[in-house]
Protein backbone atom coordinates (compact mmCIF):
# COMPACT_ATOMS: atom_id res chain seq x y z
CA UNK A 1 0.00 0.00 0.00
CA UNK A 2 1.36 3.43 -0.93
CA UNK A 3 1.98 6.01 1.83
CA UNK A 4 -0.84 8.15 0.41
CA UNK A 5 -3.26 5.21 0.61
CA UNK A 6 -2.08 4.47 4.15
CA UNK A 7 -2.79 8.07 5.09
CA UNK A 8 -6.23 8.08 3.46
CA UNK A 9 -7.17 4.80 5.14
CA UNK A 10 -6.09 6.14 8.50
CA UNK A 11 -8.01 9.34 7.94
CA UNK A 12 -11.20 7.38 7.29
CA UNK A 13 -10.58 4.66 9.86
CA UNK A 14 -12.75 6.01 12.66
CA UNK A 15 -16.11 5.22 11.13
CA UNK A 16 -15.02 1.72 10.14
CA UNK A 17 -14.54 0.58 13.75
CA UNK A 18 -17.25 -0.52 16.17
CA UNK A 19 -15.32 0.74 19.20
CA UNK A 20 -13.97 4.30 19.07
CA UNK A 21 -12.01 5.72 21.97
CA UNK A 22 -11.00 9.32 22.63
CA UNK A 23 -8.33 9.84 25.25
CA UNK A 24 -7.10 13.37 24.49
CA UNK A 25 -8.74 16.19 26.44
CA UNK A 26 -11.55 14.00 27.69
CA UNK A 27 -12.13 10.26 27.87
CA UNK A 28 -15.01 9.15 25.70
CA UNK A 29 -16.01 5.86 24.15
CA UNK A 30 -18.38 5.19 21.31
CA UNK A 31 -19.86 1.85 20.36
CA UNK A 32 -21.46 1.67 16.91
CA UNK A 33 -21.05 5.47 16.71
CA UNK A 34 -23.09 6.00 19.87
CA UNK A 35 -21.47 7.78 22.79
CA UNK A 36 -21.51 5.63 25.92
CA UNK A 37 -22.59 7.23 29.17
CA UNK A 38 -20.52 6.76 32.29
CA UNK A 39 -23.25 4.78 34.02
CA UNK A 40 -23.05 2.12 31.32
CA UNK A 41 -19.67 1.11 32.74
CA UNK A 42 -21.27 0.35 36.07
CA UNK A 43 -18.30 1.32 38.21
CA UNK A 44 -15.34 3.64 37.85
CA UNK A 45 -12.94 0.74 38.40
CA UNK A 46 -13.98 -0.72 35.03
CA UNK A 47 -13.23 2.57 33.27
CA UNK A 48 -9.93 2.79 35.13
CA UNK A 49 -8.89 -0.77 34.19
CA UNK A 50 -9.85 -0.19 30.56
CA UNK A 51 -7.78 3.02 30.54
CA UNK A 52 -4.89 1.13 32.13
CA UNK A 53 -5.09 -1.50 29.37
CA UNK A 54 -5.11 1.30 26.78
CA UNK A 55 -2.04 2.88 28.38
CA UNK A 56 -0.24 -0.47 28.33
CA UNK A 57 -1.26 -1.20 24.72
CA UNK A 58 2.34 -1.25 23.44
CA UNK A 59 3.67 -3.41 26.25
CA UNK A 60 3.58 -7.10 26.95
CA UNK A 61 0.56 -8.73 28.56
CA UNK A 62 0.26 -8.22 32.29
CA UNK A 63 -0.57 -10.54 35.16
CA UNK A 64 -3.65 -9.51 37.13
CA UNK A 65 -1.57 -9.18 40.29
CA UNK A 66 0.72 -6.70 38.53
CA UNK A 67 -2.32 -4.77 37.33
CA UNK A 68 -3.91 -4.75 40.76
CA UNK A 69 -0.63 -3.61 42.32
CA UNK A 70 -0.55 -0.59 40.02
CA UNK A 71 -4.22 0.30 40.34
CA UNK A 72 -5.63 -0.91 43.64
CA UNK A 73 -2.92 -1.08 46.22
CA UNK A 74 -5.46 -1.12 49.02
CA UNK A 75 -6.81 -4.45 47.77
CA UNK A 76 -4.89 -7.62 48.64
CA UNK A 77 -5.12 -11.41 48.70
CA UNK A 78 -8.30 -13.08 47.53
CA UNK A 79 -10.02 -9.73 47.08
CA UNK A 80 -7.78 -9.09 44.06
CA UNK A 81 -9.30 -12.05 42.18
CA UNK A 82 -12.82 -10.97 42.98
CA UNK A 83 -12.25 -7.29 42.17
CA UNK A 84 -10.43 -8.13 38.94
CA UNK A 85 -13.15 -10.55 37.84
CA UNK A 86 -15.98 -8.10 38.45
CA UNK A 87 -14.08 -5.18 36.91
CA UNK A 88 -13.09 -7.14 33.81
CA UNK A 89 -16.65 -8.35 33.41
CA UNK A 90 -17.70 -4.68 33.41
CA UNK A 91 -15.31 -3.92 30.55
CA UNK A 92 -16.34 -6.92 28.45
CA UNK A 93 -20.00 -6.05 28.95
CA UNK A 94 -19.44 -2.55 27.62
CA UNK A 95 -17.23 -3.59 24.71
CA UNK A 96 -19.28 -6.60 23.63
CA UNK A 97 -22.78 -6.49 25.12
CA UNK A 98 -24.05 -9.20 22.77
CA UNK A 99 -21.18 -11.64 23.14
CA UNK A 100 -22.31 -15.24 23.42
CA UNK A 101 -21.81 -16.88 26.79
CA UNK A 102 -18.58 -18.87 27.14
CA UNK A 103 -17.13 -17.39 23.94
CA UNK A 104 -13.75 -15.65 24.16
CA UNK A 105 -13.76 -11.88 24.45
CA UNK A 106 -12.60 -10.11 21.30
CA UNK A 107 -10.81 -7.16 22.86
CA UNK A 108 -9.44 -8.13 26.25
CA UNK A 109 -7.26 -11.09 25.41
CA UNK A 110 -6.34 -13.59 28.07
CA UNK A 111 -3.12 -15.53 27.56
CA UNK A 112 -2.70 -18.01 30.38
CA UNK A 113 -2.55 -15.85 33.47
CA UNK A 114 -1.92 -12.57 31.68
CA UNK A 115 -4.23 -10.02 30.06
CA UNK A 116 -3.83 -7.54 27.23
CA UNK A 117 -6.09 -5.25 25.25
CA UNK A 118 -6.17 -5.85 21.51
CA UNK A 119 -6.73 -2.54 19.77
CA UNK A 120 -6.39 -3.85 16.20
CA UNK A 121 -10.17 -3.71 15.80
CA UNK A 122 -10.61 -0.44 17.70
CA UNK A 123 -10.09 3.19 16.82
CA UNK A 124 -8.02 4.86 19.55
CA UNK A 125 -7.11 8.52 19.03
CA UNK A 126 -3.70 8.21 20.75
CA UNK A 127 -2.76 5.30 18.52
CA UNK A 128 -3.96 6.96 15.30
CA UNK A 129 -2.15 10.16 16.40
CA UNK A 130 1.14 8.26 16.53
CA UNK A 131 0.51 6.57 13.19
CA UNK A 132 -0.04 9.98 11.54
CA UNK A 133 3.25 11.21 13.01
CA UNK A 134 5.02 8.09 11.80
CA UNK A 135 3.75 8.71 8.24
CA UNK A 136 4.83 12.36 8.53
CA UNK A 137 8.33 11.43 9.69
CA UNK A 138 8.71 8.80 6.97
CA UNK A 139 7.55 11.16 4.21
CA UNK A 140 9.26 14.38 5.28
CA UNK A 141 12.07 13.89 2.72
CA UNK A 142 9.98 11.99 0.14
CA UNK A 143 6.66 13.79 -0.07
CA UNK A 144 6.58 16.95 2.03
CA UNK A 145 2.96 17.71 1.15
CA UNK A 146 1.85 14.33 2.50
CA UNK A 147 4.02 14.80 5.58
CA UNK A 148 2.33 18.14 6.27
CA UNK A 149 -1.12 16.59 5.93
CA UNK A 150 -0.15 13.75 8.26
CA UNK A 151 1.28 16.11 10.89
CA UNK A 152 -1.77 18.32 10.61
CA UNK A 153 -4.11 15.36 11.11
CA UNK A 154 -2.14 14.30 14.19
CA UNK A 155 -2.37 17.78 15.72
CA UNK A 156 -6.09 17.87 15.04
CA UNK A 157 -6.48 14.73 17.16
CA UNK A 158 -4.52 16.16 20.08
CA UNK A 159 -7.37 17.93 21.89
CA UNK A 160 -5.67 18.10 25.27
CA UNK A 161 -3.66 16.00 27.67
CA UNK A 162 -3.98 12.22 27.68
CA UNK A 163 -6.65 10.92 30.09
CA UNK A 164 -7.04 14.11 32.12
CA UNK A 165 -9.31 12.36 34.63
CA UNK A 166 -6.32 10.19 35.67
CA UNK A 167 -3.95 13.13 36.08
CA UNK A 168 -3.14 12.23 39.68
CA UNK A 169 -2.66 8.50 39.06
CA UNK A 170 0.97 7.77 38.34
CA UNK A 171 0.43 4.80 36.01
CA UNK A 172 -0.73 7.23 33.33
CA UNK A 173 1.98 9.91 33.79
CA UNK A 174 4.72 8.57 31.53
CA UNK A 175 2.30 8.04 28.63
CA UNK A 176 0.78 11.51 29.13
CA UNK A 177 4.24 13.08 29.05
CA UNK A 178 5.38 11.04 26.04
CA UNK A 179 2.31 11.97 23.99
CA UNK A 180 2.52 15.62 24.98
CA UNK A 181 6.13 15.81 23.80
CA UNK A 182 5.15 14.16 20.53
CA UNK A 183 2.38 16.75 20.10
CA UNK A 184 4.73 19.65 20.90
CA UNK A 185 7.36 18.36 18.47
CA UNK A 186 4.77 17.89 15.72
CA UNK A 187 3.32 21.39 16.16
CA UNK A 188 6.76 22.99 16.01
CA UNK A 189 7.87 20.88 13.02
CA UNK A 190 4.74 21.73 11.03
CA UNK A 191 4.96 25.39 12.04
CA UNK A 192 8.52 25.47 10.69
CA UNK A 193 7.51 23.78 7.43
CA UNK A 194 4.78 26.39 6.88
CA UNK A 195 6.75 29.57 7.69
CA UNK A 196 7.29 30.60 4.05
CA UNK A 197 4.08 29.37 2.51
CA UNK A 198 1.56 30.09 5.26
CA UNK A 199 3.02 32.28 8.04
CA UNK A 200 -0.37 32.81 9.69
CA UNK A 201 -0.87 29.08 10.20
CA UNK A 202 2.73 28.85 11.36
CA UNK A 203 2.00 31.51 14.00
CA UNK A 204 -1.15 29.70 15.10
CA UNK A 205 0.70 26.41 15.52
CA UNK A 206 3.55 28.06 17.44
CA UNK A 207 1.04 29.65 19.77
CA UNK A 208 -0.67 26.30 20.25
CA UNK A 209 2.69 24.79 21.26
CA UNK A 210 3.36 27.68 23.65
CA UNK A 211 0.00 27.13 25.30
CA UNK A 212 1.23 23.68 26.23
CA UNK A 213 4.72 24.81 27.27
CA UNK A 214 5.41 28.54 27.39
CA UNK A 215 9.19 27.97 27.57
CA UNK A 216 9.43 26.14 24.22
CA UNK A 217 11.99 28.47 22.65
CA UNK A 218 11.83 26.95 19.15
CA UNK A 219 8.17 27.97 18.99
CA UNK A 220 9.02 31.61 19.81
CA UNK A 221 11.70 31.65 17.13
CA UNK A 222 9.39 30.21 14.47
CA UNK A 223 6.71 32.71 15.45
CA UNK A 224 9.21 35.60 15.17
CA UNK A 225 10.23 34.35 11.74
CA UNK A 226 6.62 34.02 10.60
CA UNK A 227 5.73 37.56 11.74
CA UNK A 228 8.85 38.82 10.00
CA UNK A 229 7.91 37.07 6.75
CA UNK A 230 4.50 38.70 6.97
CA UNK A 231 6.22 42.06 7.34
CA UNK A 232 5.01 42.52 10.91
CA UNK A 233 8.25 43.59 12.64
CA UNK A 234 6.60 44.95 15.80
CA UNK A 235 4.95 41.60 16.56
CA UNK A 236 8.19 39.73 15.80
CA UNK A 237 10.03 41.97 18.30
CA UNK A 238 7.22 41.63 20.83
CA UNK A 239 7.47 37.83 20.53
CA UNK A 240 11.19 37.97 21.27
CA UNK A 241 10.58 40.19 24.32
CA UNK A 242 8.01 37.73 25.61
CA UNK A 243 10.40 34.82 25.08
CA UNK A 244 13.14 36.71 26.95
CA UNK A 245 10.77 37.48 29.82
CA UNK A 246 9.44 33.94 30.16
CA UNK A 247 12.86 32.26 30.01
CA UNK A 248 14.15 34.65 32.64
CA UNK A 249 11.16 34.11 34.91
CA UNK A 250 11.05 30.32 34.56
CA UNK A 251 14.73 29.37 34.27
CA UNK A 252 16.72 32.52 34.95
CA UNK A 253 18.38 32.27 31.52
CA UNK A 254 18.54 34.32 28.33
CA UNK A 255 17.41 33.10 24.88
CA UNK A 256 19.80 31.04 22.77
CA UNK A 257 22.27 32.85 20.46
CA UNK A 258 20.21 31.61 17.48
CA UNK A 259 17.14 33.46 18.80
CA UNK A 260 19.14 36.60 19.60
CA UNK A 261 20.69 36.59 16.12
CA UNK A 262 17.25 36.38 14.56
CA UNK A 263 16.17 39.32 16.70
CA UNK A 264 19.18 41.35 15.46
CA UNK A 265 18.33 40.45 11.88
CA UNK A 266 14.73 41.59 12.38
CA UNK A 267 15.79 44.84 14.04
CA UNK A 268 18.32 45.68 11.38
CA UNK A 269 15.99 44.92 8.46
CA UNK B 1 12.27 14.91 11.79
CA UNK B 2 10.47 15.87 14.94
CA UNK B 3 12.53 17.02 17.94
CA UNK B 4 15.64 17.35 15.83
CA UNK B 5 17.12 20.07 18.01
CA UNK B 6 16.29 18.78 21.41
CA UNK B 7 17.12 15.56 23.13
CA UNK B 8 14.41 14.91 25.63
CA UNK B 9 14.71 12.54 28.50
CA UNK B 10 11.68 11.58 30.54
CA UNK B 11 11.83 9.78 33.83
CA UNK B 12 9.07 8.68 36.07
CA UNK B 13 10.40 8.49 39.58
CA UNK B 14 8.23 6.92 42.17
CA UNK B 15 8.83 6.67 45.87
CA UNK B 16 6.52 4.26 47.61
CA UNK B 17 6.40 4.18 51.36
CA UNK B 18 5.14 1.51 53.74
CA UNK B 19 2.32 -0.33 52.04
CA UNK B 20 0.42 -0.93 55.22
CA UNK B 21 -0.34 2.76 55.48
CA UNK B 22 -3.77 4.08 54.49
CA UNK B 23 -4.34 4.38 50.74
CA UNK B 24 -1.88 4.52 47.88
CA UNK B 25 -2.35 8.24 47.24
CA UNK B 26 -1.13 8.99 50.74
CA UNK B 27 1.97 6.84 50.52
CA UNK B 28 3.28 7.40 47.04
CA UNK B 29 5.06 10.39 45.61
CA UNK B 30 5.72 10.28 41.86
CA UNK B 31 7.63 12.71 39.70
CA UNK B 32 7.92 13.18 35.96
CA UNK B 33 11.26 14.69 34.99
CA UNK B 34 11.75 16.23 31.59
CA UNK B 35 15.15 17.32 30.29
CA UNK B 36 15.58 19.29 27.09
CA UNK B 37 19.10 19.59 25.80
CA UNK B 38 20.22 22.65 23.84
CA UNK B 39 23.56 22.54 22.09
CA UNK B 40 24.68 25.88 20.73
CA UNK B 41 27.65 28.02 19.79
CA UNK B 42 28.37 31.02 21.98
CA UNK B 43 29.20 34.46 20.61
CA UNK B 44 32.92 33.73 20.93
CA UNK B 45 32.58 30.54 18.89
CA UNK B 46 32.69 28.05 21.74
CA UNK B 47 30.42 25.01 21.75
CA UNK B 48 28.09 24.96 24.72
CA UNK B 49 25.36 22.75 26.12
CA UNK B 50 22.42 23.70 28.29
CA UNK B 51 19.88 21.52 30.03
CA UNK B 52 16.41 22.87 30.66
CA UNK B 53 14.38 20.76 32.97
CA UNK B 54 10.92 20.42 34.34
CA UNK B 55 9.91 18.29 37.29
CA UNK B 56 6.22 17.55 37.87
CA UNK B 57 4.74 16.25 41.10
CA UNK B 58 2.09 13.84 39.86
CA UNK B 59 -0.16 13.64 42.93
CA UNK B 60 -0.03 17.37 43.62
CA UNK B 61 -0.01 18.64 40.04
CA UNK B 62 2.60 21.31 40.82
CA UNK B 63 5.84 21.64 38.94
CA UNK B 64 9.19 23.37 38.90
CA UNK B 65 11.49 24.33 36.08
CA UNK B 66 15.23 24.15 36.53
CA UNK B 67 18.58 24.40 34.84
CA UNK B 68 20.52 23.16 37.88
CA UNK B 69 19.68 19.59 38.83
CA UNK B 70 19.95 20.43 42.54
CA UNK B 71 16.78 22.50 42.17
CA UNK B 72 14.90 19.45 40.90
CA UNK B 73 16.26 17.32 43.72
CA UNK B 74 15.31 20.07 46.20
CA UNK B 75 11.76 20.09 44.85
CA UNK B 76 11.50 16.30 45.16
CA UNK B 77 13.07 16.37 48.60
CA UNK B 78 10.49 18.89 49.75
CA UNK B 79 7.59 16.69 48.59
CA UNK B 80 9.04 13.51 50.01
CA UNK B 81 9.93 15.16 53.30
CA UNK B 82 6.29 16.29 53.59
CA UNK B 83 5.29 12.66 53.25
CA UNK B 84 7.93 11.50 55.73
CA UNK B 85 6.81 14.08 58.28
CA UNK B 86 3.25 12.83 57.96
CA UNK B 87 4.51 9.29 58.44
CA UNK B 88 6.49 9.88 61.65
CA UNK B 89 4.06 11.99 63.62
CA UNK B 90 3.49 9.23 66.16
CA UNK B 91 7.19 8.66 66.83
CA UNK B 92 9.08 10.04 69.77
CA UNK B 93 11.13 13.21 69.13
CA UNK B 94 14.30 11.13 69.33
CA UNK B 95 13.04 8.66 66.71
CA UNK B 96 11.81 11.50 64.50
CA UNK B 97 15.22 13.13 64.71
CA UNK B 98 16.93 9.87 63.72
CA UNK B 99 14.62 9.28 60.77
CA UNK B 100 14.90 12.82 59.48
CA UNK B 101 18.69 12.77 59.83
CA UNK B 102 18.75 9.56 57.78
CA UNK B 103 16.42 11.24 55.28
CA UNK B 104 18.85 14.14 54.81
CA UNK B 105 21.82 11.76 54.46
CA UNK B 106 20.05 9.82 51.72
CA UNK B 107 19.11 12.96 49.85
CA UNK B 108 22.67 14.23 50.08
CA UNK B 109 23.89 10.97 48.53
CA UNK B 110 21.20 11.08 45.89
CA UNK B 111 22.03 14.68 44.94
CA UNK B 112 25.69 13.82 44.41
CA UNK B 113 24.98 10.58 42.52
CA UNK B 114 22.31 12.18 40.36
CA UNK B 115 24.63 14.98 39.26
CA UNK B 116 27.19 12.45 38.10
CA UNK B 117 24.49 10.56 36.20
CA UNK B 118 23.33 13.71 34.42
CA UNK B 119 26.89 14.55 33.40
CA UNK B 120 27.35 11.01 32.06
CA UNK B 121 24.23 11.39 29.94
CA UNK B 122 25.43 14.71 28.55
CA UNK B 123 28.67 13.03 27.44
CA UNK B 124 26.95 10.16 25.66
CA UNK B 125 23.14 10.39 25.75
CA UNK B 126 22.23 7.17 23.96
CA UNK B 127 24.70 4.94 25.74
CA UNK B 128 24.10 6.32 29.16
CA UNK B 129 20.35 6.79 29.14
CA UNK B 130 19.40 3.21 29.97
CA UNK B 131 22.12 3.07 32.62
CA UNK B 132 20.93 6.33 34.14
CA UNK B 133 17.35 5.14 34.33
CA UNK B 134 18.46 1.97 36.10
CA UNK B 135 20.67 3.86 38.53
CA UNK B 136 18.05 6.47 39.37
CA UNK B 137 15.55 3.69 39.92
CA UNK B 138 17.99 1.86 42.20
CA UNK B 139 18.61 5.03 44.18
CA UNK B 140 14.88 5.45 44.62
CA UNK B 141 14.51 1.84 45.76
CA UNK B 142 17.36 2.15 48.26
CA UNK B 143 15.88 5.33 49.59
CA UNK B 144 12.42 3.83 49.93
CA UNK B 145 13.75 0.69 51.59
CA UNK B 146 15.78 2.60 54.15
CA UNK B 147 12.93 4.93 55.00
CA UNK B 148 10.65 1.92 55.40
CA UNK B 149 13.13 0.24 57.74
CA UNK B 150 13.42 3.39 59.80
CA UNK B 151 9.75 4.24 59.96
CA UNK B 152 8.62 0.73 60.79
CA UNK B 153 5.40 -0.86 59.76
CA UNK B 154 2.56 0.77 61.56
CA UNK B 155 1.81 4.42 61.25
CA UNK B 156 -1.26 5.77 62.97
CA UNK B 157 -2.45 8.42 60.56
CA UNK B 158 -5.46 9.36 62.71
CA UNK B 159 -3.20 10.19 65.60
CA UNK B 160 -1.16 12.43 63.35
CA UNK B 161 -4.31 14.19 62.19
CA UNK B 162 -5.18 14.89 65.82
CA UNK B 163 -1.78 16.43 66.55
CA UNK B 164 -1.70 19.93 67.95
CA UNK B 165 -0.16 23.08 66.53
CA UNK B 166 2.58 22.89 69.15
CA UNK B 167 3.43 19.36 67.91
CA UNK B 168 3.84 20.77 64.43
CA UNK B 169 5.96 23.62 65.76
CA UNK B 170 8.17 21.16 67.65
CA UNK B 171 8.63 19.14 64.52
CA UNK B 172 9.54 22.20 62.47
CA UNK B 173 12.05 23.17 65.17
CA UNK B 174 13.58 19.67 64.99
CA UNK B 175 13.83 19.90 61.19
CA UNK B 176 15.35 23.36 61.44
CA UNK B 177 17.91 22.16 63.99
CA UNK B 178 18.70 19.13 61.83
CA UNK B 179 19.23 21.29 58.76
CA UNK B 180 21.71 23.39 60.72
CA UNK B 181 23.44 20.25 62.02
CA UNK B 182 23.77 18.91 58.49
CA UNK B 183 25.20 22.26 57.31
CA UNK B 184 27.70 22.23 60.20
CA UNK B 185 28.67 18.64 59.33
CA UNK B 186 29.21 19.64 55.70
CA UNK B 187 31.60 22.35 56.81
CA UNK B 188 33.49 19.96 59.06
CA UNK B 189 33.82 17.38 56.28
CA UNK B 190 35.06 20.06 53.88
CA UNK B 191 37.56 21.27 56.46
CA UNK B 192 38.86 17.73 57.08
CA UNK B 193 39.14 17.22 53.32
CA UNK B 194 41.16 20.42 52.92
CA UNK B 195 43.44 19.53 55.87
CA UNK B 196 44.22 16.15 54.31
CA UNK B 197 45.26 17.79 51.05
Amino acid sequence: MSPTDQFTDLLNSRKTKVIQVDTFGQFQMRRDNVLLKEKEWGRDKSIQLFQFFLTSRNRRALHKEQIADRLWEDIAGKSIDQTFKVTLHGINKVLEPNRERRSDPKYVIRQGITYQLSIADMWVDADVFEQFIRIGNEQINQDEQLARQAYSSAIELYKGVYLPNRMYEDWSSAERERLQLLALGTMVTLAELLVEENPMESIRLSQQALQIDNTWEDAYRIQMNAYFKKGNRPMAIKTFKLCEKILDAEFGITPLPETKQLMQLIQSA
Amino acid sequence: MITKRAVMVIFLLEFVKTRRMASKKEETVSFVLRFTQKIFETDDGEQNVQWRGNVKHVQGDDEKRFTEFEDAVGFMQEKLTDLTIKGIEDKSPKEQKGILAKNFELWKKMTMESQKLVFDVIKDPKKQLAQMQTQVSQLGDTFTQQIEEKIGQKIDVDEWRASSKSDHKNLIDVIDKLSKDVARLHKKVDKIGKTKK
